[in-house]
């Protein structure tokens, strides 16, 4: 070998390691996936996919955990424009319809006539948050019922609660909440509710804003409307706890919170909150002595009684997927049989958004768990299936913000928000000025 | 066979230099010169990075004109600037002086703070979390303690009608808006190291000879500084304050860590790179944030010419320098 070739060859393989061969190459028997599945998650997924290689021998599962936020967006979406992105990719619900505008995501049409599966095989919210514009472009792995209201019976019997009557209106809950704040030396130490501390406050605008009635879009005008009057009513109440407490001396108290062991609903420095069902395994593997109780989130008067939404991952296959028949069934198998939802169920301790999985038999008497259930099999919204659910988000966390803290008052903040985002949707609906 | 003539040599010099430069120069016109260019060309257009970019004309500079959080991202970042680089210009020349003078354990010294210089942003942004906790934080544990010192005093004072100013307080910092931007100013002064050893290099430079005659003409150590020193140290001062106003302008990592990406609370600390990347990578608006970063590299651009034609009459070069 001369060196000329020598050196030509070596700048061929690096170029051609950069992405895997072309699609007639590849091992049809490997399916590569990108999850979101760390932490005390990560060997739950590792074993759901072990019980899919045991029933399809022959198939490996090449799992690649890739955290879905900001940067796994941009690493998916590049390597979707560069041509070589995985097999099957985790997608958030309120992802799937703008990851499918985008181009990101492939239709699997296909695969639901193949697998005979449709809409009344889901949970009605799991369902409709995958499709879009007419096609289905994702399978739900889990439904995550948001929330269930949780109360610390400890902190109730400190405040001279009764441990075991939780709110069911919001005018009982900031009865107890005024009763459950505890200060020090002008430092609050325990908080009855932050009502904006829900996993973001765009998920407690949502959460709020459903259980006082509201509405965040219209499908068929196509227009969002964070200003309805239930959402306006949520916020406006969500701000009287940050005149009543002090928004600094609260988000001072927050800045003390961590995750997990250090979770403040665990150690007691907040005393009501809502829940998301990992927090079940959670409160059993950290904070095992904690007496709590789980029950459907209050609402008030002309509000919505039993409110929730649902959350949680579903798959898709991105554009470009070079082993779509092995994705696909890997897809099918853990979204749409009752072998792998049961597979999902037993190790995530997650709901699979199958409502028709075996699972659910033995769920439904379990503590904590089976009031979750019941909560799923009422929930009613998902958050809104449109192309311009990122900015919407963010235009309402900057909403929720600016009211909190006294800049715009609570119409104007989701006033703006509205604006600012349907402009933005229009000009994606319109093709982005023109169709590319 | 004959010797290589002079003309080959050089031929193959040529040759073989090109060879080992390439892969340096292929980077620099790949990775650094063509994106550069190519974002001259998406500014103009729609992209989302997945479909091909459509030509839209100047339209995303008119979006931006008319874009609140835009002139928002701009006036925090420019507080940011305004702030960090003269303190941590003058703690950097502070730190320096000190650790120039001969006492024992200088090296030690030097080292010590040097540190935080090496420290990855995020673990560094971690510490500085816990340290301006609002409840738990060192630094407001001390404020705490200031303040119990200042009533004491106060008090003791009372007799004679002298009042102590009181009243520090104790900040939110990252959870009040009128305190996150300074507590992200009085972070940034943890890791001027850099510019120390900057100013240690330029200090050896400074003639001795300068400071004997002023000392034996009866100049104070101050006057010495500010007669001396500072004239000598200005061409490097000018260093920092130029890199330093680039850097300010792209603050981005130490913002996103602390704040969750989000610009908490109430867009206080919603800074200009962090605001780009928003609209990158989470809203899809690719021709946008191209848009901004043209935007920012013209203001930065004119921002440095300002600095450059001004220094002329602050910066001593050294005698027909």
């Amino acid at each position: 070998m001369t060196r000329r070739s020598f050196l030509l060859g070596g700048l061929a393989a690096v170029a051609a390691g950069g992405c895997r061969g072309p699609a007639a190459n590849v091992n049809p028997h490997v399916v590569s996936v990108w999850h979101p599945w760390g932490g005390t998650m990560a060997p739950a997924f590792r074993r759901v996919c072990a019980a899919f290689e045991r029933a399809h021998p022959g198939f490996t599962v090449r799992a690649v955990f890739t955290p879905n936020d900001l940067s796994n967006n941009q690493k998916f979406f590049t390597s979707v424009a560069a041509g070589c992105p995985p097999d099957a990719i985790f997608v958030d619900g309120p992802q799937v319809a703008e990851w499918a505008e985008r181009g990101a995501l492939e239709p699997l049409d296909h695969l639901v006539r193949a697998a005979g599966i449709g809409p009344t095989d889901y949970f009605t919210p799991c369902w409709k948050q995958c499709e879009y514009a007419g096609h289905v472009w994702a399978l739900t792995f889990c439904a995550d019922p948001n929330f269930g209201f949780v109360w610390n019976k400890a902190d109730f019997e400190d405040a001279g609660l009764d441990p075991e009557r939780p709110p069911v209106t919001i005018a009982e809950m900031d009865a107890m909440a005024d009763r459950l704040a505890k200060w020090d030396d002008g430092k609050l130490k325990r908080i009855g509710l932050i009502p904006w501390a829900e996993y973001g406050s765009t998920n407690s605008l949502f959460t709020w804003g459903w259980a006082f009635g509201g509405s965040f879009y219209d499908e068929r005008a196509r227009k969002v409307t964070p200003d309805h009057p239930g959402v306006v009513k949520a916020l406006e109440w969500m701000c009287s706890y940050a005149r009543k407490y002090d928004i600094t001396k609260i988000a001072a108290l927050q800045a003390g919170f961590g995750t997990a062991e250090q979770n403040p609903f665990y150690v007691g420095k907040l005393a009501m909150t809502c829940l998301h069902i990992s927090g079940i395994d959670e409160i059993r593997r950290y904070a095992p002595r904690l007496r709590y109780g789980i029950t459907y989130i209050p609402y008030p008067p002309g509000g919505e009684p039993h409110s929730s939404w649902v959350g949680g991952w579903c798959m898709g296959i991105p554009k470009g997927s070079r082993n779509r028949e092995g994705a696909e069934e890997l897809l099918r198998w853990m979204c749409a049989t009752n072998e792998g939802t049961i597979a999902v169920g037993q190790a995530s301790g997650l709901f699979p958004g199958y409502r028709r999985s075996p699972c659910f038999a033995e769920v439904r008497n379990r503590p904590g768990v089976g009031m979750l259930y019941k909560i799923l099999l009422e929930t009613r919204h998902q958050r809104p299936v449109m192309p311009a659910q990122a900015y919407y988000m963010g235009a309402l966390q900057r909403a929720v913000e600016a009211a909190l803290y006294g800049q715009k008052t609570p119409i104007q903040a989701l006033r703006d928000a509205g604006t600012e985002t349907q402009a933005e949707l229009d000009f994606i609906l319109a093709g982005q000025g023109r169709r590319g | 066979m004959g010797k290589p003539k002079h003309g080959d040599i050089q031929r193959a010099n040529m040759r073989n230099g090109l060879a080992f430069a390439a892969p340096a120069l292929v980077g620099l016109l790949t990775l650094t010169a063509y994106p550069i260019i190519a974002a001259i060309y998406y500014s103009f257009c729609n992209y989302t990075a997945l479909k091909p970019p459509v030509w839209v004309g100047g339209t995303n500079y008119v979006r931006l004109a008319h874009d609140a959080l835009f002139y928002k991202s701009l006036g925090n970042t420019a507080f940011f600037a305004v702030l960090s680089v003269p303190l941590g210009v003058l703690v950097a020349f502070f730190l320096a002086l000190l650790l120039n003078m001969r006492v024992p354990g200088r090296t030690f010294f030097r080292t010590v703070f040097y540190i935080p210089s090496i420290v990855p942003v995020v673990a560094g942004s971690v510490l500085w979390l816990w340290l301006l906790n609002p409840q738990y934080g060192l630094i407001n544990y001390a404020l705490a303690g200031l303040d119990s010192g200042l009533r004491w005093l106060d008090g003791l004072l009372a007799w004679a009608h002298i009042r102590v100013p009181l009243g520090v307080g104790q900040p939110g910092w990252l959870a009040d808006p009128a305190w996150a931007k300074p507590a992200l100013v009085l972070m940034s002064t943890w890791g001027v190291g850099g510019w120390v050893v900057i100013y240690l290099a330029g200090l050896q430079d400074v003639p001795k000879e300068l400071y004997e005659a002023a000392e034996i003409d009866g100049a104070s150590a101050w006057d010495r500084v500010r007669h001396i020193t500072v004239p000598f140290m200005s061409p490097h001062i000018f260093f920092t304050v130029v890199m330093g106003l680039i850097g300010a302008s792209q603050y981005f990592s130490q913002a996103w860590v602390m704040t969750g990406g989000t610009g908490s609370p109430a867009n206080s600390t919603l800074f200009y790179s962090m605001y780009l990347f928003q609209n990158a990578f989470q809203y899809f608006k690719m021709g946008y944030a191209c848009a901004m970063a043209w935007v920012l590299f013209i203001l930065i651009l004119l921002a440095t010419l300002l600095i450059f034609k001004t220094s002329a009459r602050h910066v001593y070069y050294g005698e027909g320098g």
